[in-house]
């Protein structure tokens, strides 16, 4: 008798834990605040993370929405977060995104924009198939940061970008900087998503028409060795590798210690982009630095022009998890991000982002990002190829990129590393 | 009461195991069928439709030469570090069996190790390799030293040294029980008849200890086999991917480069092989087994 | 006099062992010895020099307080304690019951059964990764609740525990134990939570500590399964400090220190239920 009691109360225990876990549902995805609307958003620029939250707190003060902002895991892609979020049918309702990801998820799971009143002010936005699917969150370009007090220190005088646009100029004022003390002025970020997507990007970018480069490597039919773009980037590739003061071992430089000593004017140029900042003004630094382009001797313009546009866009879920009050208090979000004077003053002061909108005032940006402006304002921007194969970072970038950066392959095998991995590639439909 | 009906042994195995099984169908069992299922799929990960493909994903994973190289690789790694952990761990097992000063201090510090979980504890190394063994190393020669993780085969012998760190305290646990298991009349008995100490340790202990063998390189080869989280947060591939282990490969194919298919073909693969090494050699210990 | 030999022998031995045992542990701990040292410092002075004692901005405190309002720590603490503890719980009762029925009743069903968990301990997670967010998630929608990750937890890890609780069974519990105790009059379930469990007090005290500290460290599962703050665990909390493009050391080292306190206070506390535990489980 006893027995059998004791094993139905363990079945009943058992289903009644099943029940509970069944019957809680929803209470994740519909809104958990009584007061006013609950929203989440992913935040894939995760150096602003804080500066993030701190708004959301001041944004549910005034608006009465709550935002919960959730950091980008960094073990593995964004894509593939947010790919589980959706497999577990729990997505956040506005997702900031890499533009290639829009390109894969827009159709699916984003909510058309075009409708939105901010939509007049940028020409940044992502449309897929007739919908405007990505809010471009900020400018971002990329080039050779220098720390322009460290080469005064040596030089003695007042230090212009414009005149290294040449490879040969540049040389000449590494080789000054070297006989005034500086040993090695150069860091070269030795992470692959620098060299793949950063880096070499710019061979593609920088030609006449990047989609038919593209296109014709991955028909095997491009010979890299013989293109000009190519060519004229790996001289300056090598150039920096010749300076880099971490040559020898090139491939395991830190990026904390490589920004630490541009920073401190120990070395006078990296390779990198504005959201370098936020690692600079981690150390003892100096407002006296910018971008520049990246030197190459060169016919076309391109040594005048950084490479950038748009960077990380954010995306409204349109699926049935996220309500209606949901999408709207998420495009209100968006709306304020762009229209409200406290929205302006997150992404420009705040977090020091060069807007994406002709609307916002910028005039108190970082010194990187002051320079981006300038750039941007001026059309000197190569803007960015967003369709590179998913797996393009980790081969060229870590396979191939970092070996020769460790000066462990030659320019030849390089070339013929690169168009192998073109002709197995799968291709970025768009 | 009747214990051999039908009734009786299922009320029994509900009373017993009913919650574990259902749990274990649930959590393992389920999840594993439906992976399964994905790989005759070419899903992509992300969109909503799963097209069936039938075996394209075998296929794949079969002439994907980056899979087979990892895979070489992570024997080579699983080879030296299993035979390493045992050794390190059956050594401090003795030392710390041998009635020492201190012996109960030494066997907590051994095993904190594996109070940090893998990630973290990657990390941490990361920044020994780079820049407290550097800094060391500058110090001594006052030259520019190269971490070990900035070469090919120092990455893997950094992956290495960190397996050894992070099982050995464990393992050798497991060797102390074995230690202690072998009754102290054996050894006085073959000390009596002439036994030196290293003689008694190979002909008596070794023997009489097969079954911590046995548990010891199950758990090391099989856990050697499938390391992910240490590989990612120690070197993440570097230098040139030269580090990337299989269960990375397989991770990267499934969610870096969108082949989810294929990925989980490979980690599949991945599971027979490790499944059969795994059971190969516990049978063949079970097998030399000496009944005390 | 030979025993005088014999015994300076000895000595002499056991003082190498100690010499190679203190080197040893000294590079056991030394990752330990890194994470102290730069626990307080500031993140600059980490970077620039790491095995200063004391950086050029000086000693400092405040990775402690930053870290635990960042990670929310009190939260996730709460949030960590209650799943490892009642995982913890879980797996004990289940997998040490399950054992039971195994060793003692020799039916197919129980074969099955074992077999299948030793296999399922080779299975790699990322296999199960995705099926299982499409199931309980895309299906079910039983994410983000504490108990789904306590069943989920539960059924990872029966499969090691049962297996080590199947052999301290095995040894350790005399079958004429039972039969007297069933002459008395006492059903199964009398006899297994009765006399068996309370036999098997040093494996449970393994099976806790392995599990627990498992369960305590897990990132992957738990960052699957509890998407949302209010649920972050502590390992979820600390990625807070793994900036995709660059790392807050200092507050890394804080959190580290904070995570594995409670751990280590758990372990010295059923320290020496351990070996004895291991002893059981091993020797079949």
């Amino acid at each position: 008798m006893k027995k059998k009691f004791l094993s139905l109360a363990v079945v009943a225990a058992m289903s009644a834990s099943l029940v509970a876990c069944g019957g809680s549902d929803g209470a994740s995805g519909s809104s958990s605040n009584g007061s006013g609307t609950s929203i989440t958003i992913l935040n894939s620029k995760t150096e602003i993370q804080t500066q993030f939250e701190e708004m959301a707190e001041q944004y549910e003060e005034a608006t009465g929405v709550h935002v919960e902002v959730y950091n980008a895991d960094t073990d593995t892609t964004v894509a593939s977060q947010v790919a589980t979020k959706y497999a577990s049918n729990d997505p956040y309702t506005l997702t900031m995104v890499d533009a290639k990801d829009i390109y894969s998820l827009a159709d699916d799971y984003a909510y058309d924009l075009s409708n939105e009143d901010w939509v007049g002010h940028t020409t940044l936005g992502i449309t897929v198939n007739d919908k405007l699917a990505g809010f471009p969150f900020c400018v971002e370009a990329r080039g050779i940061i220098y720390n322009a007090d460290a080469i005064e220190a040596i030089t003695g005088e007042k230090f212009d970008p414009a005149s290294v646009a040449t490879l040969d100029d540049f040389k000449a004022l590494l080789d000054k900087l070297v006989a005034g003390g500086m040993e090695k002025p150069v860091g070269v970020l030795s992470e692959y998503w620098s060299l793949g997507a950063h880096y070499f990007a710019e061979v593609y970018e920088q030609q006449p028409d990047p989609d038919a480069f593209v296109n014709s490597l991955l028909a095997g039919e491009e010979d890299l060795a013989s293109n000009e773009k190519f060519n004229e980037l790996m001289d300056t590739f090598d150039t920096l590798i010749a300076y880099n003061y971490a040559k020898g071992s090139a491939a395991n430089a830190d990026r904390e210690e490589t920004s630490m000593m541009l920073a401190e004017g120990q070395i006078a140029f990296m390779f990198g982009g504005n959201w370098d900042w936020s690692v600079l003004n981690q150390y003892d630094y100096t407002e006296n630095m910018g971008i520049m382009p990246v030197p190459e001797n060169t016919s076309d313009d391109t040594n005048t022009k950084l490479v950038g546009g748009g960077s990380k866009y954010i995306f409204v879920d349109s699926s049935d998890a996220t309500s209606d009050e949901q999408r709207q208090a998420a495009l209100d979000f968006l709306s304020w991000l762009v229209n409200d004077a406290e929205g302006n003053a997150f992404l420009t002061e705040q977090c020091a982002l060069v807007p994406a909108f002709d609307n916002i005032d910028a005039s108190a940006l970082d010194p990187l990002s002051l320079s981006v402006k300038s750039y941007a304002d001026a059309g000197k921007l190569i803007p960015n190829y967003n369709y590179l194969p998913d797996d393009h970072m980790t081969v060229v970038g870590q396979e191939i990129m970092q070996k020769y950066l460790d000066e462990a392959m030659t320019r030849p095998e390089l070339v013929t590393a690169v168009q192998d991995y073109f002709k197995t590639a799968t291709p970025i439909q768009h | 009461m009747k214990t051999n009906t039908m009734s009786y042994k299922f009320k029994q195995y509900l009373l017993f195991a009913g919650i574990s099984t259902i749990i274990f169908a649930c959590v393992v069992i389920i999840p594993f069928i439906y992976g399964l299922y994905l790989t005759f799929t070419s899903w992509d990960g992300v969109s909503r439709n799963k097209p069936f493909v039938g075996m394209a994903n075998y296929v794949n994973a079969f002439a994907d030469s980056g899979y087979w190289t990892s895979l070489g690789r992570t024997f080579i790694y699983s080879a030296i570090a299993v035979i390493l952990v045992n050794a390190v761990a059956f050594i401090i097992a003795y030392m710390v069996t041998s009635g020492i000063k201190g012996q109960n201090f030494f066997r907590a510090g051994f095993f904190v190790p594996n109070l940090i979980g893998g990630i973290v504890l990657g990390y941490v190394w990361k920044f020994v390799f780079n820049k407290a063994f550097v800094e060391l190393a500058n110090t001594i020669s006052s030259g520019h030293a190269k971490s070990l993780l900035a070469t090919e085969t120092g990455a893997i012998a950094a992956l290495i040294i960190v397996s050894v760190w992070q099982y050995a305290g464990y393992m050798m646990l497991i060797y102390v029980a074995g230690f202690m298991s072998v009754s102290e009349d054996v050894i006085e008995a073959a000390k009596i008849d002439g036994c030196t100490g290293t003689q008694s340790i190979i002909h008596i202990s070794i023997p009489l200890m097969t079954a911590s063998f046995v548990q010891c390189l199950f758990l090391t080869i099989t856990r050697c086999f499938m390391v992910y989280d240490v590989n990612l947060s120690l070197t993440n591939g570097d230098p040139y991917g030269s580090s990337a282990l299989a269960a990375m490969h397989v991770y990267n194919q499934a969610f870096i480069n969108k082949n989810y298919g294929t990925g989980q073909a490979e980690a599949l693969i991945l599971f027979v092989i490790c499944a059969i090494i795994g059971g190969l050699q516990v049978y063949v210990g079970k097998k030399g087994e000496v009944q005390a | 006099m030979e025993n005088e030999i014999a015994a300076r022998n000895k000595k002499i031995k056991h003082a190498i062992m100690i010499i190679i045992l203190a080197i040893l542990f000294v590079a056991f701990i030394f990752p330990f010895i890194m994470v102290i040292i730069n626990v307080f410092k500031v993140k600059s002075d980490i970077t620039a020099n790491p095995l200063a004692l004391i950086g050029r901005h000086g000693f400092t405190l405040e990775n402690f307080p930053n870290a635990i309002k960042k990670m929310n720590f009190f939260r996730s603490f709460g949030n960590s304690l209650v799943i490892t503890i009642f995982s913890t719980i879980g797996t004990i009762i289940l997998s040490s019951m399950t054992a039971y029925l195994i060793v003692r009743n020799n039916w197919k069903a129980n074969k099955i059964l074992f077999v299948t968990m030793i296999a399922s301990m080779v299975i790699p997670f990322q296999v199960l990764m995705v099926p299982l967010v499409s199931l309980y998630g895309g299906i079910f929608g039983v994410l983000n609740h504490r108990l789904t990750l306590i069943i989920m937890h539960i059924g990872f890890s029966l499969s090691m525990a049962t297996f080590m609780f199947h052999g301290s069974i095995h040894t350790n519990v005399p079958i004429s134990l039972e039969e007297a105790a069933t002459i008395d009059g006492c059903n199964k379930w009398q006899i297994f939570s009765q006399i068996v469990f309370p036999i098997l007090k040093p494996t449970i005290a393994t099976v806790a500590i392995i599990d627990a500290m498992a369960f305590w460290n897990d990132y992957l599962l738990p960052s699957l399964v509890l998407g949302r703050k209010e649920l972050y665990t502590i390992p979820i909390a600390t990625k807070v400090f793994y900036g995709t493009y660059s790392t807050d050391t200092g507050l890394i080292m804080a959190a580290l220190l904070l995570a594995m306190l409670p751990i280590l206070i758990l372990y010295l506390f059923l320290q020496r239920y351990i070996v004895e535990g291991i002893t059981a489980g091993a020797v079949k």
